[in-house]
This record gives C-alpha cells, sequence and structure tokens, in this order.
C-alpha cells in the first residue's frame, strides 16, 4: 500500500478547467472519498492518479516518487470502472487470471489465487462460465477481485455501487469496507451520493467544479463545514440554509432573508456573522434535526413564526415545511403534534447554527 | 496515456513508409500527365518532375490536337466524360430508388425475408459468368451502345449495395416517430416520404455517392456493352489511339487523373460511411 | 397531418395503397423484384439454353433458333478437358492465395499502427484510403505505366530497359499481383481497424491498468473479439479477387500468352476472340452453379453460428 500526495494539481481541456488546484494528502491505508456533484471533477482527479490522464499542472506521488513519467500499466493500481469493463469475451477464470498473466506468474500459483479470490468473491460456481453471463451485482463483484488479485498498492474506485439495486447496494457497502480492512489497501472512491461517502470513508474530498472544498473525516465535515456547498451537500436531509442581507439597527442584527421574513441574529450565530466586518450578504444554516419547538431552551436561541404547509412522513419521522413569507424551513415533528395550516412557533438554537458569507460561500466564525 | 517517444517515432516512420508507397503510383501517373512526349521513358533520363511541363496531352485529349504533336485524335474526350456521367447518374438513380424503396419495404413490413440474401448473392457471381445471356438480350431489346443500356446494367448492378446500406439506415431508424405519425393519422406513404426520408437523407447521400463511386469506375459492363456512342471514360482511356499510333502515355496519364478524381472525391466526402458500405452493413464506423 | 376519414368510396387505387403497409411495401419492393428477376431468370434459363448447343453469333441465326446447333452437353465435356480453362482457374486461385493473406497481414500491421492517435493520424489515414477509391482500370494503368522496361520501377531499381516486367514469363503474375495488393490493402486496412475500434475503449483501459502491455492486449483482448470481422473482411477481398479484370486487362491483357490469363480474361477473350458464345454460356453456368452451392454452404455455417 501506499500514499498518495496530491500536490496543486490542475487539468485544463482546452479552456475548461476541470480540476483546478486540488490538494489532498492521503496515507497509507486510508479510504479516501472524492464526493461531489456530477461533472464536478471526482472522475477526472482519479483518472490522474490511475495514469488514465495527463496532469496540466501540479504532481502526483506516490510514497512520495512523482509519477509524472510512469505509464499507467507499471503503477500496480486497482481500478473499477463504473460500468465494470469486464472482459466480456473471456470466462470468469480469465478475467481473473488477467492480470497474473500479464505479469506472467506460473500457472499453477495463479490458479491456486484465482479459487481463492473467487470464493471470497462468492463467485466460485461461475469460475468457468463467460463473464457476459453474468449479473449486474456478480459483474460487479468480479470487477473488484480482477483488481484485486495482483494485490496492487492502491485502489480505484469509480462510482461502483452506482449501478446496483438498493439492497445489494447496501450489502456491497459493508462488504466494501470489510474487504479494505483486510487487504489493508489505500482506497479512493469517486462517489456522488455522500451516505455512500459518509460511511465509508476515513476521510471525505468534497469536490465541486474542480475546486476542493474540504477535505476531513465525515464527522468534521458533516459538525464543522467550511463553506456553504459543503453544509449544503452534506447532511440528509439537507441543511437549511437561507440567504440574506445583513442590516444593523440599533445594536440588534437583522438577517433580512431574500424571501421577505427576518431573522433576528443572537447568540454564537451573530457573533460568527460580526467576525467579519465586510461581509453584508450572509446565509444563515441551520439543520432540520435542531430546529425544535415548544419551549424556549436557551436564551440566545432564536425564535420565529411559520405556517405549516406540508408534513412528510420519512420512515418514522415527520418532516415539517414551515413556511416563513417566502421562506421555507425544513424541521423534523417529534412530537407529532403539528396540523397542516397551524401557525407555529419555532426556534433555531444559536449555537447550532451556522453562518455563512453569501458571496464567497466561506463560513463565518466557526470552531 | 503516455507512448515511449521510441515507440512513436518508429510508429511514425512506418506510417510514413505506407503514405510512400500508396502515393508512388498515384503521384506518378499525375506527373506523367504533365510531361511532354520525349520525357515518358528512360530514353531521354527519367525524371519525377517533368523538366517541361505541358498541358499538351490535356489538350490533346480535349481537342483533338495539340501544339507540338504531329499526331491528331479522331475522338476527343467529350463523348466518354458525358457516356461516363449519364450512365452513372441515371444508373446511381435505378439503384438507390429501387434499393431504397424495396429496403424500406423489407425493414419496415417484413415483406420478401430472403431479399436480402437473394440481392446480396447477385455480387457474388462474376459478370463474366453472366454476361452471353446479358448481351444476346441487351441486343435483343436494342440497349447496345445506348446511355439507357448501360445505365440499366449499372443500376442493377450495383442494386445490392444500395438495398444494404439504406437497409441499415432504415433500420437505425427508431419504429416509435413513425408509430406516432400513424397515430396521428399519416397515411404509411406520408409517414414515408415526410418523416422517414428526411430522417435518412444523409444516408440517401451517402448511399448515392457510395453507388455513383461504383458505377463511375466500372470497366467491364461498359466493354462489353458500348461500341462507339456512348463508350465511357475508362474504356477510352484504356483503348486510345491516334490515327498515327504510338503510346500515348501522357494523354492515358491525363485521361487517367480525369476519371479518378470525381470517385476519390465522393469518397473522401463518405469516408466515414465507407466500412458501412463496402461490408453491407455488418460493420459501421 | 390528420388526413380526412377513410372514405373508400372516393378515394382512388393509390389513395388506398398509401393507407395499407404490406400493399405499399409490395409496390415498393416491385421494382427490386422485376429487375432481380430480369437479369437472374432470362440469363439462367438462356444460358442453359445455350450451354446444350454449339451457338455462337457467327452462325447467323438468332439466338433462340440455336437448337438448330443442339450438342448434347459436348460443351461441358470440352470445358472439362479444355487445359486453358483449369489454367484460368488456377491463375485465379493463385492470385487469391498470393493477393489476400498479404493484403490482409499488410492491412493488419497498419491497422495495428493507427489505433491509438498520433500526430497526422486523420490525414494519413485519408491517404491510406485513397487507392480503394481509384477506379480499377487507372490503377492498371498506373501500374502499366510504372512497370514498363522504360519505366520508373526499373529506372529506381537500376535495371536495363530490357528488364521486362509485363511481358516475362514469371514477373507478368508478380507485377499483377504487386498492383492488386496496392489497391485493396486499404480495404483490409479499412475493415480490420473498424474492427479493432470496435472493442471497448474501457475494457483495454482496464487491461492496461491490470498491467498489460499493448501488444498483449491487443493479441488478448483485440484480436478475439475480431472473429467475425476477419471473416468478413476475407471473404469479401476473396470474392472479388475471384473476379478480378480491370487490372489485370489493362496491365497485360492477360499475357504474355496466357501467363496472367485469369478466368475472367479467359472468358473475355473467347467471347470477343474466339466468338464461342455458347462454350462460354456453359462455363458461365458452371461457375454459377459451383459459387452458389458454396455461398449456401457458407450461409448455413453463419447461421449456425
Amino acid at each position: 500500500m501506499s500514499s498518495i500526495q496530491i500536490q496543486n494539481v490542475t487539468k485544463r481541456f482546452g479552456d475548461f478547467t476541470a480540476v483546478d488546484e486540488i490538494s489532498i494528502d492521503i496515507e497509507e491505508g486510508e479510504f479516501v472519498a472524492l464526493l461531489g456533484p456530477s461533472g464536478c471533477g471526482k472522475t477526472t482527479t482519479m483518472n490522474m492518479i490511475a495514469g488514465l490522464e495527463d496532469v496540466s499542472e501540479g504532481v502526483i506521488k506516490f510514497d512520495g516518487q512523482d509519477l509524472s513519467h510512469v505509464r499507467m500499466q507499471d503503477r500496480n493500481i486497482g481500478f473499477v470502472f463504473q460500468n465494470y469493463a469486464i472482459f466480456t469475451h473471456l470466462s470468469v477464470y480469465k478475467n481473473l487470471s488477467y492480470g497474473l498473466e500479464v505479469k506472467k506468474v506460473e500457472k499453477p500459483e495463479i490458479e491456486r489465487r484465482v479459487k481463492a479470490m473467487a470464493d471470497r468473491m462468492s463467485i466460485s460456481h461461475r469460475l468457468h462460465q463467460p463473464a457476459a453471463s453474468l449479473s449486474v451485482n456478480e459483474m460487479q463483484k468480479l470487477a473488484i477481485g480482477r483488481s484485486a488479485i495482483v494485490e496492487p498498492r492502491i485502489f480505484l474506485l469509480d462510482e461502483p455501487l452506482s449501478n446496483l439495486d438498493a439492497g445489494f447496494r447496501a450489502y456491497m457497502r459493508a462488504e466494501l469496507k470489510v474487504l479494505q480492512h483486510e487487504f489493508g489497501q489505500t482506497m479512493i472512491y469517486v462517489t456522488h451520493d455522500q451516505i455512500e461517502a459518509m460511511s465509508l470513508a476515513d476521510k471525505i474530498a468534497i469536490i465541486d467544479q474542480g475546486k476542493l472544498m474540504q477535505y476531513g473525516a465525515p464527522l468534521d465535515i458533516y459538525n464543522d463545514p467550511q463553506n456553504r456547498f459543503v453544509a449544503n451537500f452534506v447532511g440528509s436531509p439537507r441543511m437549511n440554509l437561507v440567504d440574506g442581507e445583513l442590516r444593523e439597527e440599533q445594536g440588534a442584527l437583522r438577517l433580512m432573508l431574500h424571501g421577505g421574513a427576518e431573522i433576528p441574529l443572537a447568540g454564537q450565530v451573530k457573533a460568527d456573522f460580526t467576525s467579519d466586518s465586510k461581509v453584508h450578504s450572509g446565509s444563515f444554516g441551520i439543520r432540520p434535526q435542531d430546529i425544535y419547538f415548544g419551549d424556549k431552551r436557551a436564551d440566545h436561541d432564536i425564535k420565529m413564526l411559520g405556517k405549516v404547509e406540508v408534513l412528510e412522513r420519512v420512515g418514522p419521522k415527520r418532516l415539517a415545511y414551515l413556511q416563513v413569507q417566502e421562506t421555507m424551513f425544513l424541521a423534523f415533528d417529534e412530537q407529532a403534534q403539528l396540523n397542516v395550516g397551524d401557525d407555529v412557533p419555532f426556534y433555531l438554537p444559536s449555537e447550532a447554527s451556522m453562518a455563512f458569507d453569501l458571496d464567497s460561500g466561506r463560513r463565518l466564525g466557526g470552531q | 496515456m503516455k507512448t515511449s517517444p521510441g515507440a512513436m517515432a518508429l510508429k511514425c516512420f512506418f506510417v510514413f513508409l505506407a503514405s510512400v508507397v500508396v502515393l508512388y503510383p498515384l503521384l506518378w501517373m499525375v506527373t506523367m500527365a504533365f510531361k511532354p512526349h520525349p520525357e515518358w521513358t528512360t530514353v531521354s533520363g527519367l525524371t519525377w518532375l517533368p523538366k517541361n511541363p505541358t498541358w499538351q496531352n490535356f489538350e490533346f485529349i480535349f481537342f483533338g490536337e495539340a501544339e507540338g504533336l504531329v499526331v491528331s485524335l479522331d475522338r476527343t474526350i467529350g463523348g466518354p466524360l458525358i457516356a461516363s456521367l449519364v450512365t452513372a447518374t441515371v444508373g446511381t438513380l435505378i439503384a438507390v430508388v429501387c434499393g431504397t424503396l424495396a429496403s424500406y419495404a423489407v425493414v419496415r413490413f417484413g415483406l420478401a425475408q430472403s431479399l436480402p440474401l437473394s440481392v446480396l448473392q447477385l455480387r457474388l457471381f462474376p459478370p463474366l459468368a453472366v454476361m452471353i445471356p446479358v448481351m444476346v438480350m441487351w441486343a435483343f431489346i436494342g440497349a447496345v451502345d445506348t446511355w439507357w443500356g448501360l445505365s440499366l446494367i449499372y443500376g442493377i448492378v450495383t442494386l445490392p449495395f444500395a438495398f444494404w446500406l439504406m437497409k441499415t439506415f432504415f433500420e437505425e431508424v427508431p419504429v416509435e416517430i413513425e408509430d406516432a405519425a400513424r397515430v396521428a393519422g399519416c397515411s404509411y406513404w406520408r409517414v414515408f416520404y415526410r418523416i422517414t426520408l428526411p430522417i435518412v437523407k444523409p444516408g440517401l447521400a451517402t448511399c448515392a455517392l457510395f453507388v455513383f463511386i461504383l458505377n463511375w469506375s466500372d470497366y467491364l459492363l461498359a466493354l462489353l456493352l458500348t461500341q462507339r456512342e456512348w463508350v465511357t471514360l475508362p474504356v477510352y482511356m484504356a483503348t486510345l489511339t491516334s490515327a498515327m499510333g504510338g503510346q500515348m502515355y501522357g494523354m492515358k496519364a491525363a485521361l487517367g487523373v480525369i476519371a479518378a478524381i470525381p470517385p476519390v472525391v465522393f469518397g473522401l466526402m463518405i469516408q466515414k460511411h465507407l466500412v458501412r458500405g463496402l461490408t453491407f452493413g455488418a460493420l459501421k464506423q | 397531418m390528420t388526413e380526412l376519414a377513410n372514405n373508400s368510396k372516393s378515394m382512388g387505387y393509390w389513395q388506398r395503397v398509401a393507407r395499407d403497409g404490406p400493399r405499399m411495401g409490395f409496390w415498393f419492393i416491385l421494382p427490386t423484384l422485376l429487375l432481380l428477376v430480369f437479369i437472374v431468370v432470362f440469363p439462367l434459363l438462356m444460358q442453359l439454353y445455350l450451354s446444350f448447343t454449339w451457338w455462337t453469333p457467327l452462325e447467323g441465326i438468332p439466338w433462340y433458333q440455336a437448337w438448330e446447333v443442339f450438342n448434347w452437353g459436348e460443351n461441358y465435356w470440352f470445358m472439362i478437358t479444355d487445359p486453358r480453362f483449369w489454367g484460368a482457374l488456377w491463375r485465379t486461385v493463385l492470385i487469391m492465395i498470393i493477393a489476400v493473406p498479404a493484403q490482409f497481414f499488410l492491412g493488419m500491421a497498419l491497422a495495428y499502427l493507427f489505433i491509438d492517435q498520433f500526430p497526422g493520424r486523420k490525414i494519413f489515414y485519408s491517404i491510406m484510403l485513397t487507392p480503394m477509391m481509384i477506379v480499377p482500370a487507372v490503377v492498371g494503368l498506373m501500374f502499366f505505366l510504372l512497370f514498363q522496361g522504360t519505366g520508373p520501377v526499373n529506372d529506381h531499381l537500376g535495371l536495363p530497359a530490357e528488364f521486362s516486367w509485363l511481358t516475362d514469363v514469371n514477373r507478368a503474375m508478380i507485377s499483377v499481383i504487386i498492383a492488386d495488393i496496392w489497391q485493396w490493402t486499404p480495404l483490409m486496412f479499412l475493415i480490420l481497424l473498424a474492427g479493432m475500434l470496435g472493442v471497448p475503449s474501457d475494457q483495454l483501459l482496464a487491461a492496461k491498468l491490470l498491467g498489460g502491455s499493448n501488444l498483449q492486449n491487443f493479441i488478448k483482448i483485440i484480436m478475439p473479439r475480431m472473429k467475425t470481422v476477419i471473416i468478413i473482411a476475407l471473404v469479401l477481398r476473396a470474392v472479388e479477387c475471384f473476379k478480378i479484370f480491370d487490372l489485370v486487362f489493362i496491365m497485360t491483357k492477360g499475357g504474355p500468352g496466357v501467363q496472367t490469363e485469369t478466368i475472367s480474361v479467359f472468358l473475355y477473350k473467347q467471347t470477343f476472340g474466339e466468338l464461342e458464345w455458347a462454350y462460354v454460356a456453359t462455363i458461365g453456368l458452371s461457375i454459377l452453379i459451383a459459387l452458389s452451392i458454396l455461398a449456401v454452404k457458407g450461409l448455413s455455417y453463419m447461421a449456425k453460428k
């Protein structure tokens, strides 16, 4: 296994910059997810690590060794494509043995390792069948096995679970985690599904439009997003993010929302907003789970008044859509006491609320 | 993706070598077309580029005589040129119209399922294996040495290509589009004429050019079925003689250049579809 | 686009056809069917008829009265014992078994070169395709000029003008084969390259990432997928090569003597030289039957796969 250093890597296609000065340090044996919306540059980044694409600027190193002149054949990388790229004209056995054959491993050794891998991936019963006849789930396991069998130092997976049905996806998530612990390889995992990233990765790199938005452990990213994009992207259901202009009147700071309502700022979040005097437009963030109803719990919690527009069942819980003028807040109706059409007061705890500069997206204040 | 510079250099070298081999005969003919009589053979030292480039050869075939040449031609290029144009065009029309209509019927209505293969078999046989009856038949209906007689055989012989090519293009038109039009009340003819045909227009153009190239390039059929009036360019070129005899390399080369240009131009235009046409739709590019 | 409601009584025949799919299809197929019948049925019957007679245009009688010179299949016997016929057939096959494999391997090699990008690939690709677009008769002329005793080939190789290519007993065949290889290797190149590029690129990438070299990937991934393409290319070219005429006729007229007389040239000479039309009809029919049997066998073999 190797550590990977991605240093100021940029990739341009003509005029279009797909990846813009991304720097990530990945340690040996880490499971890192590259997370972001479609077209953000995560796959391009991974392709550069694999050697499928050249780097326009910057450098990629394995264990400190510059890879610029190393061909993809020689990088000793395991790569699982999104559509698996199984050799459809070969049998399952031949698919698994390919990487060993080209390295001229001895036949009995090949046989031993192929059988072992097939067992572990639970596809032994298909060993001598044409690879094209496998189900999608089995193909995925074959793809992983084919790459794993050559014991690469690094494993790259490009949205490997997106073609699978939901039930199997959950199963494979667990399987991958187990595999990673067993093999101990450094794994890089490209996905647009934040739940996958959050549950699988040791660290997540969030990428948007070619730029690295934040890189850190899942919980850090969730609790402490560095910018508005990350706050918006991570978390299910999404964080409430309402935008407006800051107005100061007689020592009181309000956020005048674009939707017409106002949030009277107080406590920690007020301090956050005032931490940078240059900021005039702001974004107020509060997770649905943190909004509460009933009695005020802390001094600086902000009271708002809203009308219940929709009540939505999400598993065992109920989501309430609260309308404040033109703005909608999402909250959990823990007590199940709300009815559609009610005018209810609700509270935004100032400790849990987050402040963002609307122009740059930067998080204001924070730990 | 990096190829080692060494491998790339080797690759470029071989490609260059192959290009030289490809262009060598072509360039020789082209330069020959511009060479005056003395430079046609090694007798006076052979060179690539003409020492005294001249339009003589072209003049000769167009006007029947040229400066500095003692010989003269009894028939100029005018006739054969028109013959080639007319017969290739009309032949193309016949092949494309019949082939398009028939392939549409086979693809959409599932009629005559054995037609594709039968039509393919037409291409299997050497023309000379059936030429006797064809010549007799043509003579019988007075089609020998006529524009329509030659066009007719051209149309028949290239029909398989037109049929198969259009068949693949029609198969690519989603049935749903036609069904939608039918549901909206169009008759089958209307659907074909106003919806399907416009969609396959580029394919139709490709097909026409492809078939034209084949017809224009014919030598044998024209040799057999024309005598004097409607001799086409290739036949004229091959049998070029003058009242005084002689080798006429330069003039033949000039004719070769003229005859070769349309197919090459059209061929390059439809480059993308060549595979499809030549393999009867088995492969696409 | 909506038509008026069907009112059969007031509609003409063609309007009804336009609304009836299969019937319209019938009319669509008709021209082609007629042409096919015209070119297949009559010639076949006529050839059958003539092959049993001694008829030539010299006889002075119209063809349909050829029964006047009926022979009982003596043409067939003549054909079977005709050394010139078998010679022509053999020479044709000889050209095929030399030229077609040569074109195949050269085409394959060229196609391999063109798989990956390189500077100028598009232009060189177009250049590579040019030979097969040249009118075959013109190709014949080109090589006729090249192989003249006083031509550039001898000049570049430093050979004297007496060293002939086209009139030499052995070298005439070689010249013709070279010309055919020049013209048709691009076709092999075109088809084989299309086959190679048809291999899914991500499978090739996967193979590379597993450590496979370009050569290993070519042999293990690309080649196995090309079986059908290879067969198509070989069959197509073999069939066309069998028909070879323009090149040979213009370069050597089948000479010297009969050294390069292929089956098509032989038939041509019989038709216009000896004017033995019934004999030609006999041979023609026999070839047709032989090829048809081959075709049927081949197709049923393909259908099984």
